[in-house]
């Protein structure tokens, strides 16, 4: 009996392999925002977490696989950024059909002709470049090209506990009250710190490899700093930039902030009401409206999220933005694959505004002026930045590898590894070097 | 057969067909890359293309570059902390838990698991015990009311934390090594060593020592190699932070080549990497010779 069950599966298995091809294009999607499919099943609703980024790019996803049963979708969720994961893919000509690609990352791929031109495939869908806000449109737009679909636009933020706010009497008519120069900050932050007992800020300083450039970034762009006077070139020891650093680095020493947290144990430390003010970036606002949401919880009924406030008496206001896209590698593909793609593209354009429920700023025009977008939280503190919110010139490239070396020498510099003189005449001489030699 | 064919044939040559498949696999995977790869650090070149021959700038560039002396430091330092402990520890245990009873045999077993793990779940298990917010050491430290110490966000103290985590991991193969050198030893020599009331260290450097010095050379310059190309620890746990303090060569390689795409200059930061492990390799076994000849 046994064995005849045994030869049933085998036979069973042997014909499982006869089955006919799927006639369906099949097209293949590479992404970021993490895995999630454990509480979100396939057609139904996230059973926590509403608002994540995970949670809504899985949703829009089986979305489009339920309304487009022609398209067989295959989904590759990979480990934030990716990049070296789809080099490696180009290199052996296994690129997939659409990838998350951050703006500022596109050059690199666009300059050795590894990106499909967008403006035909998606023109035929009826999505064009007007569409887009102008900062988006501007970045993913080289040689008169479009080479990605914006997706959002992004930035770092002042996350409050308004909870510790309160206790610290930093409320006032129910607005935090945040600082408006350099000195009033650390006296904030000093009051903020005898009054709770808790740092002002809290900062993932242990393997961060973004967020120090960042704030960097936002106050030299808000005083019209040249970063890069040559897309060769970056200038970085300026007294500006010892200013920023030293505030930063004060804050440090002062014990005004949370020391030798890396990313997950910052995010967890503000989640469990460790400190005031969290800066990171837009993508965590759904997940903190999550927490604000339950009763018991720190940020329970407590949760604001600001932009950087102009500490330097700068010109214009701060605010260093980046945005996700999709991007559509070179490789070969069938017309229908083709159109497959695009099709998908134009699904993700449409909804836009759902994936902004993440806290994400939108990159399209239309859905500025949208009032349900409008009506979302922290809205009508966070729109503006669309508009004044500034990025790094589109022909520097490597800009994350930039990132990542100029983080690794600012946070050497604001824990007292190096002095700050030091620390950026060697991120200036790293970065160059880098630059002057590329191929 | 006559001529060179039977020349050839009375040497035995033939039977090298036997190798060939072998030779062929080796040549195509290992030794054509080796050469692609010393061509390569001639070039500058990105990941897709773009080469273009510059002869020996890469080299004297990663001589000018501060941060690739520092990930030579790094690694020479973290093999320098690694391979005399575990070469002493995986001695001292193969030589502790070398008899036939069940501790030894659990023993045996519960040092050579932690070998099995891969480097993922090994690091994991390390952050949970050396990181600074809710780590093991750090509730210990509270708990006795000491500050709780950054192990992996001190500079002075991310290598030394990487170098006893990779000991703990790395521990397993080498006494396995050990133990099967000193089963090897014929227990008559013991046997008579003891009629001769030889004292325990007496037998250890006169008979288990010289007996075991092979294995000793091979462990050693197996860690070295091993040691030299360290990897996966720092990128999982430090990230080469903070400031450096923690980044090998290997690290600095890949950084290198697949965040900046500078895969010409990865190449020759990769030449560099390969002398050095040949140096490493052979320097136990030209001990060796010389303490022979001596």
């Amino acid at each position: 009996m046994r064995r005849r069950a045994l030869l049933g599966g085998l036979a069973g298995l042997s014909l499982a392999g006869c089955a006919p091809k799927d006639p369906r294009p099949a097209i293949t999607v590479q992404r970021i925002f993490g895995d999630c499919r454990a509480h979100v099943p396939k057609g139904g609703a996230p059973t926590q977490n509403l608002n994540g980024e995970c949670e809504i790019i899985t949703g829009l996803l089986d979305r489009f696989e339920a309304e487009n049963p022609d398209i067989r979708l295959n989904v590759n969720a990979v480990a934030w950024p990716g990049y070296d994961q789809l080099s490696a893919q180009i290199a052996a000509d296994d690129a997939p059909d659409l990838v998350t690609m951050h703006m500022a990352v596109i050059p690199d791929y666009q300059i050795h002709g590894l990106l499909t031109p967008l403006d035909a495939g998606l023109k035929a869908q009826g999505v064009t470049p007007d569409q887009f806000t102008p900062v988006a449109r501007r970045a993913v737009t080289m040689d008169g090209e479009v080479y990605g679909l914006p997706f959002d636009a992004w930035t770092q933020l002042f996350h409050i506990n308004m909870n510790l706010f309160a206790r610290a009497g930093l409320v006032r008519g129910g607005e935090p009250v945040l600082p408006r120069n350099a000195a009033e900050l650390l006296d904030q932050a000093r009051r903020f710190r005898a009054a709770t007992g808790k740092p002002y800020l809290v900062q993932s300083s242990v393997n961060e490899r973004a967020a120090f450039a960042r704030n960097l970034y936002t106050y030299l762009l808000s005083a019209h700093e040249v970063i890069f006077p040559d897309p060769h070139h970056i200038r970085l020891n300026t007294p500006r930039a010892r200013e920023v650093v030293g505030l930063f680095k004060r804050i440090h020493d002062e014990r005004l902030t949370t020391r030798d947290l890396d990313y997950v144990a910052a995010t967890t430390a503000f989640i469990n009401g460790e400190g005031g003010v969290y800066i990171v970036g837009t993508w965590m606002i759904g997940n903190f409206d999550n927490e604000a949401a339950q009763a018991g919880r720190p940020l329970y009924r407590g949760y604001r999220v600001k932009p950087y406030p102009a500490l330097f008496g700068d010109p214009v206001l701060p605010a260093f933005v980046d945005g996700h896209a999709w991007v559509m590698p070179k490789r070969r593909r069938t017309p229908e694959q083709e159109r497959a793609a695009f099709r998908l593209l134009k699904f993700l354009s449409v909804h836009e505004g759902d994936w902004t429920r993440s806290g994400h700023l939108t990159s399209m025009a239309a859905v500025v002026g949208d009032p349900v977008y409008q009506a979302q939280p922290h809205r009508r503190d966070l729109m503006a930045i669309t508009s004044y919110g500034q990025g790094l010139p589109t022909d520097v490239q490597r800009q994350f590898a930039i990132q990542a070396m100029l983080s690794e020498e600012l946070a050497a510099a604001i824990t007292g590894i190096k002095p700050i003189d030091r620390a950026l005449t060697d991120a200036e001489r790293r970065i160059n070097d880098m630059l002057t030699n590329l191929s | 057969m006559t001529g060179w064919l039977g020349r050839l044939n009375r040497q035995g040559w033939p039977n090298l067909l036997f190798a060939l498949p072998f030779l062929a696999v080796y040549a195509w995977l290992l030794i054509y890359p080796l050469l692609a790869g010393m061509g390569l650090s001639l070039h500058r070149a990105n990941l897709f293309g773009g080469a273009r021959f510059i002869g020996f700038e890469n080299y004297i560039r990663l001589f000018r570059d501060a941060t690739f002396l520092q990930a030579l430091a790094n690694s020479l330092l973290f093999v320098l902390m690694c391979v005399p402990v575990l070469v002493v520890l995986a001695l001292g245990l193969a030589l502790a838990l070398n008899r036939a009873t069940r501790f030894a045999a659990f023993m045996r077993s519960a040092v050579f698991a932690s070998s099995v793990l891969s480097v993922t779940v090994m690091t994991i298990i390390w952050r949970q015990i050396l990181a600074i917010d809710g780590g093991l050491l750090s509730h210990g430290a509270h708990a006795i009311g000491l500050p709780a110490v950054p192990f992996l966000s001190d500079p002075n103290l991310a290598l030394p934390s990487l170098a006893a985590v990779t000991v703990w991991w790395s521990l397993g193969l080498p006494m396995m090594l050990f133990l099967s050198a000193l089963q090897q030893v014929p227990r008559s020599v013991y046997e008579a060593a003891a009629l001769d009331r030889a004292t325990p260290w007496t037998v250890f450097r006169q008979i288990t020592l010289p007996a075991i010095t092979p294995a000793l050379v091979l462990v050693t310059a197996y860690e070295c190699a091993l040691q030299f190309q360290v990897f996966g620890q720092p990128q999982l746990l430090t990230q080469g932070g903070p400031n450096g303090a923690s980044r090998p060569l290997v690290l600095y390689i890949y950084e290198t080549g697949f965040n900046q795409w500078d895969i010409g200059y990865a190449a020759a930061a990769s030449q560099m990497l390969f002398a050095l492990i040949l140096v490493a390799a052979f320097v136990p076994q030209l001990a060796q010779r010389l303490w022979r000849r001596a």
